[in-house]
C-alpha cells in the first residue's frame, strides 16, 4: 500500500521512483537550456546565469508498471563551495555532464567534475554513479569530423556510461540520453532493490510502518 | 451467536484506526491530498465492512465487482448514490481512455504532455473507485447510512450494516472523513514530492490565517499529534465473559486505547514457546492497565463455549500500572525489543517481545502519555518534534541518581531502565526514596518487600484513593537512618543538580549575548525621534542637506533611508554617498575632484586590460586555428583536448583549484597594480624563452576563424564584444579603433593604436616604459610573440579566461530588464572587466555581474558605476569562494535561528539537518538580488547600506531571517527538508514582499538589541 507501489486493477504492480539526477559541467555549456527543455519542450535566449543550484522535474511514464520522475539538479557551473556540493550531490543516483564543444576547455573540465562528482557521492553499493557525457552545442559544430570511436574510449576511461551529441536549441538527442540515464539507473535500482535509492519509498517509511500494523489486526 | 460477530469489533477497530489516520492527516496537514495512502487504506475497510454479508440478490450473482454492483443497486433509489454512479462512469471512461493512450508507442514527452487537465487515477485508486468518489465527493456517510437504514434489503441479518449497533456507529464514522477537504490541485503531470511553492503559499493563506496571531513562542510544539478518543462501543465490564473480554481490549466509553499492538511475545511460561498477542495500553479514569491477549483469544476462531474454556486465558496479562515501578527495556539491533515490566513487589512479569520498528518506543511514548498527569517516566523520553519520543541519549553525570543507567552498557545504550514516578505527590519524598532504593540494588528490595509485607498498617499509610498512589510504605520507616542519609543525599544532589542547571543556563545566556551583541549595533536608533524617518530620503530633505551641508547629520540621513529607503528620482544622487564614492559632507569641488580621480583610474585600468585583452584574442585565435587545422585534418577532439591541457593547463576552470594555487598563480605574473612590472622586457633569457616557446605556434598561419570563436550566436546582442578584433574606447581614445573583424592579426597598425591607448594613461613612469616597448614591438617583425612577451603565459591564460567568464555572464545579465540593450551591457562588460582586472587573484566569479547591474541602472554612469561597484565589494567579494564570509553568515544564522525561533530550529535538525543553511546561499551571494524585483533590490540594499551604521554591519543577516520567519508555518507544516526549502525558496523569487520583510528584519535587529540591553 506504499506510494512507492501498489497492485493495479488488473493485479498488475506499479512502481513509483524519484530519482535525483545532477546536470554538471562548465558555465555557459547549457546546462539550463538542456533541463528546460528536456522538462519544457522549449528552449529560450534568455536564461540567466545559475547560481547556487536550480531545480526542475520531469515525469516519465517509463512502462505501464512505471512511473519515474527525475528530479534534475541544475548545479552552477562555477560552484566553487567544495562543501556545498557535496551537499547538493547528496543522494543522486545518476548525472549528466555536460560541455560545450565550440569550448574545448569546458572539454577539459570534465573529468574534473567527473572527479569532483565521484569523490563526493556514491551508489549504496559503492560504485560511483551512472553519469552519461553530453557533447552540447552540436548545431554549431562546423567540423562534423568528431571522431566517435576516440570518445568511446574517452568514456570508458573517464568512467562515463556513454555520451551523446546533444543540442537544446535544436532539440538533439536530449530525450534519448535521458533516458538512457535512467535505463541505467533503473538497472541499478533493480540490482539493489532494497538500498536507498527510492527516494519516495524512503520518504513514506513511517506511513508504511503504521499500515502494516494496522492491516495485521484486521 | 454467530462467529461472524466477532469480527464486527475488529472491523469497526480497522475502520476506527482508518478513520482517525485520516483526521489525524487532516489535522497536521490542513488538507488531505488525494492520492493519500490513507484514503486507499480507509477505502479497503469501508469496502470490506460494506460486503460483509451482503444478500448475493444486491451483490449481483454474476458480476465479479459486488462494490460496483451494490452502488449501482442503490443508486436507483437513493439520489445520492445516483450521482457518484455517473461520476465513476465518467471517471472509467477516462481512465479508459488513458490506458488505451498509454498501451500505443507514445513517446514519453508526448504521454506527459497529453495528462493535460484530466485527473489521473492510480491503480489503487481505481481499486476502490467506488467508496473513493463518494469519500471524496463528501457523500459516503450518507450512503452508508441509507445502507443502514435499508439494511433488511441488502444484508444478511448477522451482517455489519445491519447490527443494531454497529451499523449506525459505521455509518456515524465516516462523517468526520467525509466533511475533509481532499485537494485535487496535485495532477499527475504535476509531480513532485510537494506542491509548487505558490500552492504552498495559497494553502496557508486559506487555512493558516487564523493561527498567525499567536507569537511563535507560544505555538504548541511541533509534531505533537491529538489523541483522540471519542466514540463508544460497549461496556467495559471486566471479564464477564470472554467475549466481552475481547471486545473490552477496544475503544469505548470507560476506557480509552491508548495502544494496540498485535504480534507483540510473550514466553507465558519456561518451557513454552512465545506465542504472539495483541498488547494494549488501557486509560480509564480511576487506573492505567496492560493487557496481553494470546492470538488464539483474539482471532475470532473459536465459538464462545471454546474461547471460555481456552488455556490461553491462563496465559492473558492484565497489569494495572499502579504495581509497575520499574520498566526494564533491551532492544537488539535487527530483532526489535524486550520489555520487562517490574512489579513494587520485585517480582518481573514476563518479558513482552516487540516486533522491530520503533512498536517499543511507540508503546513507552503511549505509557508515558498515559501516566500524565500525576506520573511520568524517569528518565523522561525525549521529545524530537515531528519525530515524536525518541529513547534519552544517556550522559554520564556525577550523581548516583542514574546509577542504575550507568550500570547499563554505556557504549551501546539500547538497554535502558525506566521508572515510573509520581512527583508532586503527596508522598513525593517518600516514593521518591522507594525509588532511590530500588537502584541500589536487589537487597534493599528485600527489604523493603519485608516491611511491605508486614501487613496491611503500611498500606494503610497510603491514604489516597487514587490508584496511583504507590501502596507505600515507607511512612512507618522514616526512623529508619539509613533512609534518612539517602533522603539527605538526595536533597544535596538535587540542590546541586538544580544549580549546575542554573549555571549552565547562565553561561549559555552570556554566550548568546556575546555572539549575538557583535551582530548589532548596541545603541537604538529609533524610528521617530527627532522626527518620524518612515518617510524615507525625499526629494526636500535631500535639498535642505545639500543647502545646508554643514549642520546635517549624516546620521539622520541614513536613519530616514533605513526606516525609509531613497526616493526613486534622488538615488543617483544619494547612492554614491551609501556606498562611499563620496564623504557625506563634501563640497562640491571636492566631490568633483573625487569623480575626477576615478575616471582618470578607470581610464587608465580600462587601458590595461584592453591591451591585454588585444594580445589575448590574437593569442586565442591562433589556438583556434591550430585546432581548425587539426579537425579538418581529421584528428580527434580528445587529441586537441591534449594539446590544450599540455599547453595552457590552466585554461578552462578553476573549480578545483585551491586558493593557494591561485595565490601562486599571482605570485608568478606580479601585481597588475604595479604596472612598470607588467611589461618585461624582451631581453631578459626568461621572456626570450617565452618567446620561443610560443613561437612554435605562430609557424601554424590563421586560415581563418573557427564557428567557436563567436560564442554569441545565439543571443547575437553582443557579436561586437565577442568579436576579437573590436576594441572601442570611448570615453579615452581619440582614434577610434577599427572594429574590422576579419582582420587575421595583429598588424603594426593595430599595435600603433594600442600605443595611443596607452598614452592615454596618467602613470608617467609607465607611459614611458609602454612608449618604449611599443616603439620597439612596431619596429619588430613578429609582432605577436613579442607581446605575448610583455606579459607572462599564466596572466593571459588567467585573463582569457576571465574574460571568457565575464562574457558569458554579460551576455545573459538581467537581458529582460530594460536598461540592458546591447550598448549598456557592452558598458556592464567594460566595468567588470576594470573591476576585475584588478582583482585577478580572484578573478571573475558568477554573480558579480547581478550585483553590477542594479547599481548600472541607478547610476548610468561608467566611471561611478565602477567605482560604487569596487566599494560596493569591498563588502561583497568577501562571500565568494575565495572570501569566507559565507561559513560566517551560515553559523550566524545557525544560532540566530537556535535563540529566536528554536522550533523552527529542531524541525531544520531533523529534517535532515539543514542546518548548514545553504538554501540562504544565493541570498548572501548577491544581497537578495535574485531573489526580488528590482525596484524592491533598490530598496533593500540602501536599507542594508544604511543598516550598518544604524542598527547592524550585518542587516543581511536579518532579512535572511525575515525570509525564513515569514514563511515559517509553511516551512513547518509541510515539513520541509532541505530539497523542499531550497526549491521552496527558488520558486518564491520575486514573490516577495519586500517591504514586509524588511520590516520584519527591523523588528528582528531591534529585538536582539534589546535583548542585549537588558542583560
Amino acid at each position: 500500500m506504499a506510494a512507492g507501489e501498489g497492485r493495479g486493477a488488473g493485479g498488475l504492480e506499479c512502481r513509483e521512483h524519484l530519482f535525483k539526477v545532477l546536470v554538471i559541467g562548465e558555465l555557459g555549456v547549457g546546462k539550463t537550456s538542456i533541463i528546460k527543455r528536456y522538462v519544457h519542450q522549449l528552449f529560450s535566449q534568455h536564461y540567466r546565469a545559475t547560481i547556487g543550484v536550480d531545480f526542475a522535474l520531469k515525469v516519465i511514464n517509463w512502462d505501464s508498471k512505471t512511473l519515474v520522475r527525475l528530479q534534475l539538479w541544475d548545479i552552477a557551473g562555477q560552484e566553487r563551495f567544495g562543501n556545498m556540493t557535496r551537499v547538493y550531490y547528496k543522494e543522486a543516483v545518476g548525472a549528466l555532464v555536460v560541455f560545450d564543444v565550440t569550448r574545448g576547455s569546458t572539454f577539459e573540465a570534465v573529468s574534473k567534475w567527473k572527479h569532483d562528482l565521484d569523490s563526493k557521492v556514491l551508489l549504496p553499493n559503492g560504485s560511483p554513479i551512472p553519469a552519461v557525457l553530453l557533447a552540447n552545442k552540436c548545431d554549431q559544430k562546423k567540423d562534423g569530423s568528431q571522431n566517435s570511436s576516440q570518445m568511446d574510449q574517452f568514456c570508458r576511461e573517464g568512467g562515463f556510461i556513454g555520451w551523446f551529441e546533444t543540442s537544446a536549441k535544436d532539440n538533439i538527442n536530449i530525450d534519448e540520453a535521458a533516458r538512457f540515464l535512467v535505463e541505467n539507473i533503473l538497472a541499478n535500482y533493480k540490482s539493489f532493490p532494497n538500498e536507498e535509492n527510492d527516494v519516495s519509498k524512503l520518504k513514506l517509511d513511517p506511513d508504511l510502518l503504521k499500515a502494516d500494523s494496522k492491516s495485521q489486526c484486521c | 451467536m454467530e462467529p461472524a460477530c466477532k469480527i464486527h469489533p475488529v472491523n469497526m477497530l480497522c475502520l476506527f484506526f482508518q478513520v482517525k489516520q485520516i483526521m489525524e492527516e487532516a489535522v497536521t496537514r490542513k488538507f488531505v491530498h488525494e492520492d493519500s495512502s490513507h484514503i486507499i487504506a480507509l477505502c479497503g475497510v469501508v469496502e470490506a465492512c460494506l460486503l460483509h454479508m451482503l444478500k448475493r440478490r444486491a451483490a449481483g450473482f454474476l458480476r465479479t465487482d459486488k462494490v460496483a454492483a451494490l452502488f449501482t443497486k442503490v443508486g436507483k433509489t437513493s439520489a445520492v448514490a445516483g450521482d457518484i454512479c455517473k461520476k465513476v462512469q465518467e471517471l472509467q471512461q477516462q481512465a479508459e481512455g488513458r490506458r488505451n493512450q498509454l498501451s500505443g508507442q507514445e513517446s514519453l514527452k508526448r504521454q506527459c504532455s497529453a495528462s493535460g487537465k484530466t485527473p489521473v487515477l492510480t491503480p489503487q485508486a481505481l481499486r476502490h473507485i467506488w467508496v473513493r468518489t463518494a469519500l471524496i465527493e463528501k457523500v459516503l456517510d450518507k450512503i452508508v447510512q441509507y445502507l443502514v437504514d435499508n439494511c433488511s434489503k441488502y444484508y444478511e441479518r448477522e451482517a455489519l450494516l445491519a447490527d443494531p449497533v454497529y451499523g449506525p456507529i459505521l455509518a456515524s464514522l465516516l462523517v468526520g472523513p467525509c466533511a475533509l477537504e481532499y485537494t485535487k490541485l496535485k495532477t499527475a503531470d504535476h509531480y513532485w514530492t510537494d506542491p509548487s511553492a505558490d500552492e504552498l503559499v495559497q494553502r496557508h493563506r486559506i487555512h493558516g490565517a487564523h493561527g498567525r496571531q499567536d507569537s511563535p513562542s507560544k505555538r504548541p510544539a511541533l509534531g505533537i499529534r491529538k489523541r483522540h478518543s471519542s466514540g463508544s462501543m460497549s461496556e467495559d465490564r471486566f471479564a464477564a465473559s470472554a467475549r466481552e473480554y475481547v471486545e473490552s481490549l477496544h475503544q469505548n466509553s470507560r476506557t480509552h486505547l491508548l495502544y494496540g499492538k498485535n504480534n507483540v511475545l510473550v514466553q507465558p511460561k519456561d518451557d513454552m514457546e512465545a506465542i504472539p498477542g495483541y498488547l494494549s495500553l488501557h486509560q480509564s479514569a480511576e487506573s492505567l492497565t496492560l493487557k496481553w491477549t494470546p492470538n488464539q483469544l483474539m482471532n475470532g476462531t473459536l465459538r464462545d463455549s471454546e474461547l471460555e474454556k481456552s488455556v490461553y486465558w491462563d496465559y492473558a496479562l492484565i497489569v494495572p500500572f499502579s504495581q509497575i515501578v520499574c520498566i526494564h527495556c533491551h532492544q537488539q539491533p535487527e530483532r526489535g525489543g524486550t520489555l520487562v515490566l517490574v512489579s513494587q513487589d520485585g517480582i518481573q512479569r514476563p518479558p513482552l517481545h516487540f516486533p522491530q520498528g520503533g512498536h517499543l518506543l511507540a508503546f513507552l511514548s503511549c505509557l508515558e502519555n498515559g501516566l500524565l498527569p500525576r506520573g511520568q517516566l524517569e528518565p523522561p523520553l525525549w521529545s524530537q518534534q515531528g519525530k515524536g519520543k525518541v529513547f534519552p541519549k544517556l550522559r554520564k553525570r556525577n550523581n548516583n541518581k542514574s546509577v542504575d543507567l550507568e550500570e547499563m552498557p554505556e557504549e551501546s545504550a539500547t538497554d535502558y531502565v525506566f521508572r515510573i514516578i509520581y512527583p508532586g505527590h503527596r508522598h513525593d519524598n517518600n516514593s521518591g526514596d522507594m525509588i532511590e532504593m530500588q537502584g541500589f540494588g536487589a537487597s534493599l528490595l528485600s527489604w523493603q518487600l519485608e516491611h511491605c509485607s508486614q501487613g496491611s498498617s503500611c498500606l494503610s499509610c497510603s491514604t489516597g484513593s487514587s490508584p496511583y498512589d504507590l501502596p507505600s510504605c515507607c511512612n512507618c520507616i522514616h526512623d529508619r537512618t539509613p533512609l534518612k542519609m539517602l533522603c539527605e543525599s538526595m536533597k544535596r544532589q538535587i540542590v546541586s543538580r538544580a544549580f549546575y542547571g542554573w549555571l549552565a543556563y547562565c553561561r549559555h545566556l552570556s554566550t548568546v549575548r556575546t555572539h549575538l551583541s557583535a551582530l548589532v549595533n548596541h545603541s537604538i536608533v529609533p524610528p521617530d525621534k527627532p522626527s518620524s524617518a518612515t518617510g524615507g530620503l525625499t526629494k526636500e530633505v535631500w535639498s535642505k542637506y545639500q543647502k545646508d551641508k554643514k549642520n546635517y547629520k549624516e546620521l539622520e540621513l541614513l536613519r530616514r533611508v533605513y526606516y525609509g529607503g531613497v526616493q526613486h528620482e534622488i538615488r543617483k544622487e544619494v547612492w554614491p554617498f551609501l556606498l562611499g564614492h563620496y564623504k557625506f559632507g563634501m563640497t562640491k569641488k571636492e566631490m568633483d575632484r573625487v569623480d575626477e580621480d576615478i575616471a582618470l583610474k578607470y581610464q587608465k585600468v580600462m587601458a590595461e586590460w584592453k591591451a591585454c585583452e588585444v594580445i589575448v584574442k590574437q593569442r586565442e585565435k591562433e589556438s583556434h586555428s591550430v585546432i581548425f587545422a587539426k579537425f579538418s585534418s581529421g584528428s580527434s577532439i580528445d587529441s586537441h583536448v591534449q594539446r590544450l591541457i599540455h599547453r595552457d593547463s590552466t585554461i578552462s576552470n578553476d573549480v578545483f583549484i585551491s586558493v593557494d594555487d591561485m595565490d601562486s598563480a599571482d605570485r608568478d605574473f606580479k601585481g597588475p597594480d604595479d604596472p612598470s612590472l607588467t611589461v618585461v622586457n624582451v631581453d631578459t633569457p626568461v621572456a626570450a624563452a617565452v618567446v620561443e616557446q610560443q613561437s612554435v605556434e605562430f609557424d601554424s598561419p590563421d586560415s581563418g576563424l573557427p564557428s567557436s570563436r563567436n560564442y554569441s550566436v545565439a543571443s547575437g546582442i553582443l557579436s561586437s564584444i565577442d568579436d576579437g578584433q573590436s576594441v572601442s574606447f570611448e570615453d579615452g581614445a581619440e582614434e577610434d579603433v577599427n572594429t574590422d573583424s576579419e582582420r587575421p592579426d595583429l598588424d603594426p597598425t593595430q599595435a600603433q593604436k594600442a600605443k595611443a591607448v596607452v598614452l592615454e594613461s596618467q602613470d608617467p613612469v609607465m607611459e614611458e616604459q609602454l612608449c618604449s616597448q611599443l616603439d620597439y614591438l612596431t619596429s619588430s617583425e613578429d609582432i605577436g610573440s613579442v607581446c605575448m612577451a610583455a606579459y607572462t603565459i599564466e596572466l593571459l591564460d588567467t585573463v582569457a579566461l576571465n574574460l571568457h567568464r565575464i562574457d558569458k555572464d554579460v551576455q545573459r545579465c538581467d537581458r529582460n530588464y530594460w536598461y540592458f540593450t546591447a550598448a549598456n551591457l557592452e558598458k556592464l562588460r567594460n566595468i567588470m572587466c576594470s573591476y576585475v582586472w584588478e582583482h585577478l587573484d580572484v578573478g571573475y566569479v558568477q554573480g558579480m555581474c547581478d550585483l553590477l547591474a542594479p547599481l548600472m541602472v541607478i547610476l548610468d554612469n561608467d566611471q561611478l558605476a565602477y567605482s560604487c561597484f569596487s566599494h560596493l565589494m569591498k563588502r561583497m567579494s568577501q562571500n565568494f569562494p575565495n572570501g569566507g564570509a559565507m561559513d560566517t553568515h551560515f553559523a550566524n544564522m545557525r544560532s540566530l535561528i537556535q535563540i529566536l525561533d528554536c522550533e523552527l530550529f529542531e524541525l531544520m535538525h531533523q529534517n535532515g539537518d539543514y542546518t548548514h543553511f545553504y538554501f540562504c546561499y544565493r541570498w548572501f551571494l548577491l544581497d537578495f538580488k535574485r531573489e526580488l524585483l528590482y525596484e524592491d533590490v533598490f530598496t533593500v540594499w540602501e536599507v542594508i547600506w544604511a543598516a550598518k551604521h544604524i542598527s547592524s554591519e550585518h542587516f543581511v543577516l536579518f532579512i535572511a531571517l525575515a525570509l525564513v520567519e515569514v514563511y515559517r508555518e509553511i516551512i513547518r507544516d509541510n515539513n520541509m527538508d532541505f530539497t523542499d526549502i531550497i526549491k521552496f525558496f527558488n520558486e518564491m523569487a520575486e514573490h516577495h514582499n519586500a517591504q514586509e520583510i524588511l520590516k520584519i528584519a527591523r523588528d528582528l535587529v531591534y529585538k536582539v538589541q534589546t535583548l542585549i540591553e537588558n542583560k
